[in-house]
């Protein structure tokens, strides 16, 4: 025993050296793929001009990817990119269009450059000033940015090709030059070495490193870890402005979809490149590398492969000979797939010494030793934010101790919110009709949040809720119309899609120990994903009327079963506010609610949120809980999805967009913390409610004084809820876990005599 | 060896070895543990004292060796079956959930049911008992861990696991994060325990508070003992001797150092 391991190191291939040889292993696998793709594909790879087209559409990839791996090595990350790039190109598009502003190519430019540079210091400062996860921030602004995108471009086309002559210059970056290729592919290049320069010869480079591998270590050895992480930020949204810039100056215009998706393929890459997810490991080179793969099998997906399909044509089968080309929507299930395997490389296979075991069992020589770590996770270490203050034991009186809850603020807030709808719109606001429309937004928020409050409190994250419900109404919508399954089969069927993305993500959490956020991030696009290749070009509408019930008023179902009370009694009021959804919600919420507070299962959730080590400790199984809060929390989402389609008749690719924003916001406005242990189901309505109450306020007709009405456009009411989530966000840490109105009541105290004032004006 | 001046031991471990990867970390050790006997077990970083514990409770696999529990033989896989045997582990950062109030962390994992339900009046009863049964003083069973000192959440995380009513509980660096004051509190509290006859293990670095209440003080180097002694019959100055410049071909068992001193 004791001589195999003393032998040990000798033989012993560290994990650093066989990284080593990963951007030649890119590189092969590349080459391998491109060979492919001719052989499959030779209309399109057998060209020459495919592979500068391929180098030319990396090179805005390969740009941005030269920031992210700046962010990921920190140990942060960036996932507003696509967004940075689509509102520079939209603010650069604005400036210099004549039907906008028509201002010169320097001011536009300029604009764009200054735009970039205020996304990356907002990501910064709320990272490491205020301490927001980084994927919450970048996330929000991802919202954020798209939702201005539409809001300054109202979803048009905005071209200038004729203005593009004016300065030549500027549009040369996105021609051919002289030698036969695109002048991005240059720009690439000089980015890509001067990153690398930076990253392994200087400071900056040493700096980053040493951040992302050791937070800690790094400020006791006096590293402005703040400053790095910023910088980071900041480099990357720089970068992502310059592709925007490239962008343009490429098409000589912009549509509203710029950048869209493009956060996807970047990391990919820069993960695929052999970054870890967990900072402190990754190289430039890499990043450029795996871009150029990642675009490759974008392209490759999206060019479509020859090959024999059996299509349905008029109820009779028929062997079609085409290209079995992908919906555009499908692509991102591909790339976030690739996303998911490329995170898992390094902690299962490098570090397991995969290879080289499997060879060593090929030629019957000694396995080399799994390198164990010493029971270290590959997750980071929870970070959890400052202690609060006990308020609950100061609070006096019942009034005391509701405000001492952690969910009283959205309780109170949801009230005031109401009372102003009432105020704006006295005629409309209280109508049977409006809280209808209330009841119904209400329904489709609070239920997400109720498998989301168990999800956050369980110090975990769900983002794939959105994408789980468009999966699970996109799986009913096709079992029943393209299938021909009856109503039941197809929810159930439903139900379990969503149940199964849940697993997955369990799995990839609890089983293979990946961030939530990041497994969750995946299945975020391949969920969405799938649901668009089911049901890309169809149209998914009319259901049979029991099905369409889930998503009627009450009084519908009641008049179908023949029950219906009469008209004008307060029952049939009620029955007409109601929906037969609302009442499935509440009646999960009661359910859900009660597991949570009153029993044994519900102290597990908080246990393992609030300190995974001493609920595994006590004898918890800390990983069943976490599993079963995600399947929950997808389940919850499946149902959601059904409803939709039951509700609105018909399929729509957007279902749940910005759904899981509406969620997590709920639940943190609710008292939940985004650190984990905290949250409640009540607390999640209140704030599923505060979010309803918001976007109903928000797209409130308003008659104005003069006459005229005012309604505000959805994009503006999405970039407002993206500002209530990082408020929110914000406020818990530092309201609620940090005691920041205690700290500040503390400071003045004890800095002037003891008055009544003070307390008031803090 | 003379085994007959002392009792027969709760616990017994014989000749552990244990490597991480090409790291030895113990390396034929042995260790005993008399029932109520408070053991100071010393040494420099990495001298393998952790290690040894976690051994001990099953939360890492020995490589070779036994541990003999009441005489028994025991192959632990997790500190829940050690729990059973009666040894608990307060870890040195106590382990607790700060998110939740004292006595839901008292019965962390166990919270006791009624039906489907917690019981939350026989819970947080019951955790007010284990907290006179310590005498330590919080203000309420209702607060919440995180907003307690390092002092009390270590008396609740002793409070916790003197809830099991163990027969051993191992204390990792119990007054690293301690103040002067807390210090004083906990060894009162471990010197109550003893009373009651709890056998206890610390791992410590200060040897001023396995002095002021240990009986045994045990001194491991690179993952050997080197040495062992009565509290009673050495001095500080002995133990620091031991742990700069002893070996484990000098090393001698508490008793035969004894015989030694009284030759």
């Amino acid at each position: 025993m004791t001589a195999t391991t003393l032998a040990a190191p000798a033989r012993r291939r560290l994990p650093l050296q066989l990284i080593g040889g990963w951007e030649v292993g890119l590189i092969v696998f590349m080459v391998l793929l491109y060979i492919a793709g001719v052989f499959i594909n030779p209309k399109f790879f057998g060209q020459t001009d495919a592979f500068s087209a391929i180098l030319r559409d990396t090179a805005r990839y390969g740009v941005m990817a030269a920031g992210m791996t700046f962010v990921i090595i920190n140990k942060d990350l960036d996932l507003s990119v696509g967004s940075t790039l689509g509102l520079v190109a939209t603010v650069f598009s604005i400036c210099f269009s004549k039907s906008y502003y028509d201002l010169g190519i320097g001011p536009s430019v300029i604009a764009a450059v200054l735009v970039g540079l205020g996304v990356g210091l907002v990501n910064g400062f709320f990272v490491t000033v205020l301490r927001v996860p980084s994927f919450i921030t970048t996330l929000t602004m991802l919202f954020i940015g798209r939702g201005f995108v539409l809001g300054l471009t109202g979803g048009k086309t905005i071209s200038y090709s004729e203005k593009a002559l004016e300065a030549p210059w500027f549009f040369q970056i996105g021609e051919t030059n002289a030698l036969g290729f695109n002048n991005q592919i240059l720009i690439f290049l000089a980015v890509t070495i001067v990153g690398m320069i930076v990253l392994a010869k200087t400071r900056w480079g040493y700096e980053t490193y040493a951040t992302g591998g050791n937070e800690m270590a790094s400020i006791y050895a006096g590293i402005p870890t703040r400053r790095v992480r910023m910088r980071g930020y900041v480099l990357s949204a720089l970068c992502a402005t310059l592709a925007g810039l490239m962008n343009v100056a490429q098409d000589k215009g912009i549509t509203s979809q710029y950048g869209q998706g493009a956060e996807l393929i970047v990391i990919a890459a820069v993960i695929v490149g052999g970054a870890s997810i967990l900072g402190g490991r990754g190289r430039l080179l890499g990043g450029a590398l795996g871009a150029i793969l990642v675009v490759l099998i974008d392209k490759v997906l999206r060019e479509g492969i020859p090959m024999t399909r059996t299509v349905k044509v008029g109820g009779v089968d028929m062997q079609v000979q085409g290209m079995a080309q992908l919906p555009p929507g499908a692509v991102p299930a591909f790339l976030g797939l690739i996303l998911l395997i490329a995170v898992l490389i390094e902690p299962w296979i490098i570090r397991r010494n995969v290879f080289p075991r499997l060879w060593a069992r090929l030629t019957g020589r000694p396995l080399p030793p799994i390198i164990e770590v010493g029971g270290v996770a590959i997750e980071g270490a929870q970070t959890k934010g400052s202690s609060a203050s006990d308020s609950a034991m100061r609070a006096r009186g019942p009034i005391g101790h509701f405000l001492a809850r952690r969910d009283a603020a959205a309780i109170v807030l949801a009230i005031l919110l109401w009372c102003v709808g009432l105020y704006l719109r006295p005629d409309f606001w209280g109508s049977i009709d409006n809280s209808f429309n209330l009841m119904l937004s209400f329904t489709e928020v609070g239920l997400l949040s109720i498998g989301m409050t168990y999800v956050i409190a369980n110090g975990d994250i769900d983002l794939s809720v959105g994408s789980v419900l468009a999966l699970s109404a996109a799986t009913c919508a096709f079992l029943m119309k393209q299938m021909g399954f009856d109503p039941w089969t197809a929810v159930f069927i439903a139900l379990m899609a969503g149940a199964a993305a849940g697993l997955v993500n369990a799995l990839l959490t609890v089983g293979f120990g990946l961030p939530a956020f990041v497994a969750t991030l995946g299945m975020f696009y391949m969920a969405r994903g799938i649901g668009a290749w089911m049901t890309a070009g169809r149209q998914l509408s009319s259901f049979s009327e029991t099905f369409n019930l889930l998503g009627r008023k009450l009084i519908d179902a009641l008049t179908y079963f023949g029950i219906a009370p009469a008209r004008g009694t307060l029952v049939y009021d009620i029955a007409a506010a109601l929906s037969v959804q609302t009442i499935f919600m509440i009646v999960v919420a009661i359910l859900a609610g009660i597991v949570l507070a009153k029993t044994p299962f519900g102290q597990m959730v908080y246990a393992t949120g609030g300190n995974r080590r001493a609920a595994e400790y006590a004898g918890i199984n800390s990983g069943r809980v976490r599993a079963i809060s995600l399947v929950f929390s997808a389940l919850c989402a499946a149902c959601a999805g059904v409803i939709y389609v039951a509700f609105l008749r018909s399929f729509n690719p957007s279902a749940g967009q910005l759904r899981e924003l509406d969620a997590i916001a709920a639940v943190i406005i609710g008292g939940g913390s985004i650190f984990g242990g905290y949250g409640t189901v009540l607390g999640a309505l209140a704030g599923a409610a505060v979010i309803a109450l918001i976007r109903a306020l928000l797209s409130l007709q308003l008659i104005l004084s003069n006459g005229q009405s005012f309604v505000m456009p959805q994009h503006w009411v999405n970039v407002f809820i993206g500002l209530i989530l990082i408020v929110a966000v914000v406020g818990d840490i530092w309201l609620r876990q940090g005691d920041l109105a205690g700290t500040i009541r503390r400071r003045f105290f004890s800095r002037r005599a003891p008055a009544h004032g003070a307390a008031r004006h803090v | 060896m003379s085994d007959h001046s002392r009792p027969t031991p709760f616990i017994e471990m014989r000749n552990i070895s244990k490597a991480f990867g090409p790291v030895q970390a113990l390396r034929d050790i042995n260790l005993t543990l008399a029932p109520g006997e408070i053991l100071g077990l010393v040494g420099d970083n990495s001298a393998g004292k952790s290690t040894l514990m976690k051994v001990m409770t099953g939360a890492y696999q020995r490589d070779s060796g036994d541990v003999l529990v009441n005489g028994r033989e025991t192959h632990f896989k997790s500190p829940h079956e050690s729990r059973v045997d009666g040894i608990e582990m307060i870890y040195q950062d106590f382990a607790l959930c700060g998110n939740m109030d004292i006595a839901q962390n008292i019965f962390l994992g166990r919270w006791p049911r009624r039906g489907l339900f917690v019981d939350r009046r026989r819970m947080y009863e019951e955790a007010d008992q284990v907290l006179k049964r310590l005498k330590v003083d919080v203000n309420s069973v209702f607060q919440k861990v995180e907003s307690l000192s390092g002092g009390r959440q270590q008396s609740v995380a002793i409070a916790r696991a003197i809830s099991f009513d163990p027969k051993v509980v191992v204390l990792d660096e119990p007054t690293a994060n301690l103040s002067v004051m807390a210090t004083e509190r906990l060894l009162e509290t471990m010197s109550e325990l003893k009373k009651q006859g709890v056998a206890q293990i610390i791992i410590s670095h200060r040897l001023t508070d396995i002095f002021e209440v240990g009986d045994r003080i045990m001194v491991m180097k690179r993952g050997q003992n080197v040495g062992d002694r009565y509290i009673a019959h050495t001095t500080e100055q002995e133990v620091l001797e031991l742990i700069v410049s002893g070996t484990p071909e000098t090393a001698l068992t508490a008793d035969q150092a004894l015989e030694s001193r009284a030759a």
